[in-house]
């Protein structure tokens, strides 16, 4: 609930800033930066949110370090490809102009008064680089390395990132970890350098502490306190069980991510369900509970930054099987992925964004959802042999979690997939792959799938399962985050139910709408939009005339 | 080659030390992050534990051939992963300072091969002295609780 009562605070401030991902840590530097007294309050025991857990990529159109490379960019070049990806379907369309005409901003803002860094990936483009307005170099940045020793007592406190090896994308650390020199990976990780996600929010935390911004671990906001004109002046926050009332005399920033892990509110607003989030299991929508109770209006809300999640289950984070961030062994050649009809659906190579929503499709002649997780990546000796899958390096014996067989058949068998659909997929499949074809779902065509190959053509993307033991993983529903939240404006505000700002309360990151609304232009379409409304929710709420946050309130609840 | 060696001593024999470390289950579930272990013969056995490698945890069986038994001072040992690729060896040995004092050292060496070799060895650095030093000194608490318990009953 909402509390509307007279106070006694524990703490007062200027703002408060809840979550301490790239969204948050971002609006808690613009806030202090306009003159504002911050501080961060995080539920988990470590910072970095979200974007720590990530690559760290921001997607930026138009940014400084595409043009010190004498790349060129426009914004008509950016909404021409938005607005392709989006097809009308963005929540609000002059927030991607706000975004686009800002992002850039928040960059150079970041470049000049913070250590973060950042560079142009050699060959990453967007997702869709031959689409109108892609751009196949640029807009994806690179966080430089960053060692966290500089962080000092905090060095250990910035959140583990399971996914990516200390490098940077260029290096290797988002691509086939087949070619990645794990020397480079041993250096770093000796003297504690850090790349992707973390180096992001190593380099914002620096400046959060550089500016003497106070963090709170395990220091969840609860509820937000709003005074009789409606505006939230404070937060009922929890430490080590008890309530803590922290007044803000400028407002709050929900920066908390997504609502991914909490299953009453996946049920509530997506088409169905996230069995395996990607994501610190802290994102529960708590930002998104106290923006209702304010009486936010919600936008976005039936997206997620969808990917397949694959799962070792021998490894564990946060004492959870671990569920990893889709595996480029998906979009390689001698292998495909089938549902448990043992029928292919989609392009396996396709973006991580989009192959997922092939998940919930309806199928109105047999009134069933024919591709529900999990489906089965299947693949043979020959990807087993020069592919690290998952955690199965090649040369390796396959663990047991992984199903195998001599045959297609009895693979299908062990797996519990329909053995007829499978092997007249498979012989399909492979008659066409040996030419180098995939007349069914037109595989290699994608601007994406050429990531894995380094542009080595289609061709390159298809060769037919045909060697056996023959092997079987399961894939199941993912998402790196959900996207919507509560309706923002281009302060980063909240927006109520009748199209006013709820004054004092703003929202930023996963724990908003997801201003691109289904589209997820290229690496970084998560964090861009991210950091660019952290910068502007910062900027306007330290600007903010202070509230008066002592006096006694008339209503109560 | 991560490795680690960890020396405690006690105030009890040697034979009494021995008693306990003779009979692998008695301290099997002492190795940090036990899960099972199933002894296959006098020389072999299994192992599944879960290693907090502090990113991450993950879960490990192994194999260990016992390469020399000495009652009642030294016991080698080989390892062998059956689910990753790494090998090591290590050994327990029991020295008598005094008819009641016995000095007791563990010792764990560990490499991880294949390609991700490097990068697994780095995390090792740690984990591996860290594993020496948590199982020695578990052991070495449960015989002084043991010791403590027989006495005053």
């Amino acid at each position: 609930m909402v509390i509307r009562k007279e106070i006694n605070w524990d703490l007062e401030t200027d703002v408060i800033v809840l979550g301490s991902g790239g969204a948050a840590l971002t609006s808690a530097i613009l806030a202090h930066d306009q003159g504002a007294e911050v501080i961060i309050l995080e539920k988990a025991d470590q910072v970095g949110g979200t974007t720590a857990f990530s690559g760290g990529i921001p997607w930026i159109p138009m940014n400084r370090y595409m043009k010190d490379l004498g790349m060129s960019d426009s914004k008509e070049a950016a909404k021409k490809l938005i607005s392709h990806l989006t097809g009308g379907k963005e929540p609000d369309p002059a927030m991607v102009d706000v975004f686009i005409d800002n992002g850039w901003r928040m960059i150079d803002y970041l470049h000049e008064n913070t250590p973060v860094r950042f560079s142009v990936p050699a060959g990453y483009g967007d997702y869709y680089a031959d689409l109108p307005g892609g751009v196949k170099e640029g807009r994806s940045l690179d966080p430089l390395p960053f060692p966290l020793n500089e962080l000092g007592e905090w060095s250990e406190k910035i959140r583990r990132n399971p996914i990516f090896p200390p490098l940077t994308l260029e290096e290797g650390g988002a691509v086939d970890p087949s070619d990645i020199d794990f020397t480079i990976v041993a250096e770093r990780m000796e003297q504690n350098i850090t790349t992707m996600g973390r180096a992001l929010v190593g380099g914002l935390f620096k400046a959060a502490l550089d500016r003497g911004i106070e963090t709170y671990l395990e220091t969840p906001g609860k509820e937000l306190v709003m005074n009789d004109d409606g505006a939230v002046i404070g937060v009922r926050a929890e430490q080590n069980g008890q309530d803590y009332y922290i007044g803000a005399r400028k407002g709050v920033i929900i920066a908390t991510g997504g609502f991914e892990w909490n299953k009453e509110l996946v049920r509530s607003f997506l088409k169905g369900q996230i069995t395996h989030p990607q994501s610190p299991a802290t994102n529960e929508g708590d930002g998104l509970i106290m923006a209702m109770e304010a009486g936010a209006s919600l936008a976005n809300m039936g997206e997620a930054w969808w990917s397949p999640a694959f799962v070792d289950p021998t490894v564990e984070y946060e004492d959870r099987v671990y569920n990893q961030i889709d595996s480029q062994a998906r979009t390689m050649a001698n292998s495909i992925i089938v549902n448990k009809h043992g029928k292919r659906f989609a392009n396996e190579g396709s973006t991580y964004m989009d192959f997922p929503k092939s998940f919930y499709t309806y199928d109105q002649t047999t009134q069933s959802w024919p591709n529900e997780p999990p489906v089965w990546l299947i693949f043979d000796q020959q990807l087993k042999d020069r592919a690290l899958i998952v955690t199965m390096a090649p040369g390796e014996p396959a663990p047991d979690w992984v199903a195998q067989a001599n045959s297609i058949r009895e693979l299908a068998e062990k797996i519990e997939v329909d053995p007829d659909g499978l092997e007249e997929t498979v012989n399909n499949f492979n008659k066409h792959a040996e030419h180098g074809e995939d007349p069914e779902f037109h595989r290699g065509t994608l601007f994406f799938e050429q990531f894995t190959t380094k542009f080595a053509g289609p061709k390159a993307c298809l060769g037919p399962v045909s060697k056996a033991p023959f092997y079987a993983l399961p894939i199941y529903y993912g998402a790196l985050g959900t996207n919507g939240g509560p309706r923002i404006n281009e302060h980063g505000q909240v927006i109520n139910l009748h199209g006013k700002p709820i004054p004092g309360l703003y929202a930023a990151g996963n724990a908003a709408m997801g201003v691109l609304g289904p589209a997820y232009p290229g690496a970084g379409g998560t964090i861009g939009p991210a950091l660019t409304f952290g910068y502007l929710a910062g900027i306007h709420a330290g600007n903010t005339s202070s509230r008066e946050i002592t006096k006694p309130l008339k209503a109560t609840l | 080659m991560p490795s680690g060696t960890y020396t405690k001593e006690l105030d009890l024999s040697i034979e009494r030390v021995w008693n306990f470390v003779k009979d692998m289950d008695n301290w099997a579930p002492l190795v940090p992050g036990y899960m099972e272990h199933e002894i296959l013969s006098d020389t072999q056995s299994t192992w599944t534990f879960k290693g907090d490698i502090g990113i991450m945890k993950k879960t490990v069986k192994l194999q260990v051939d016992i390469t020399e038994w000495k009652e009642p001072s030294l016991v080698t040992f080989d390892l062998t992963g059956l689910n990753e690729n790494f090998s090591g060896n290590g050994y327990f040995k029991a020295e008598a300072i005094t008819e009641k004092q016995t000095s007791m050292t563990g010792n764990l060496d560990i490499t991880a091969n294949g390609m991700m070799g490097p990068m697994i060895n780095t995390i090792l650095k740690s984990f591996v002295p860290k594993t020496a030093e948590e199982l020695t000194e578990a052991i070495a608490n449960k015989i002084i609780e043991i010791e403590t318990v027989t006495r005053e009953g």
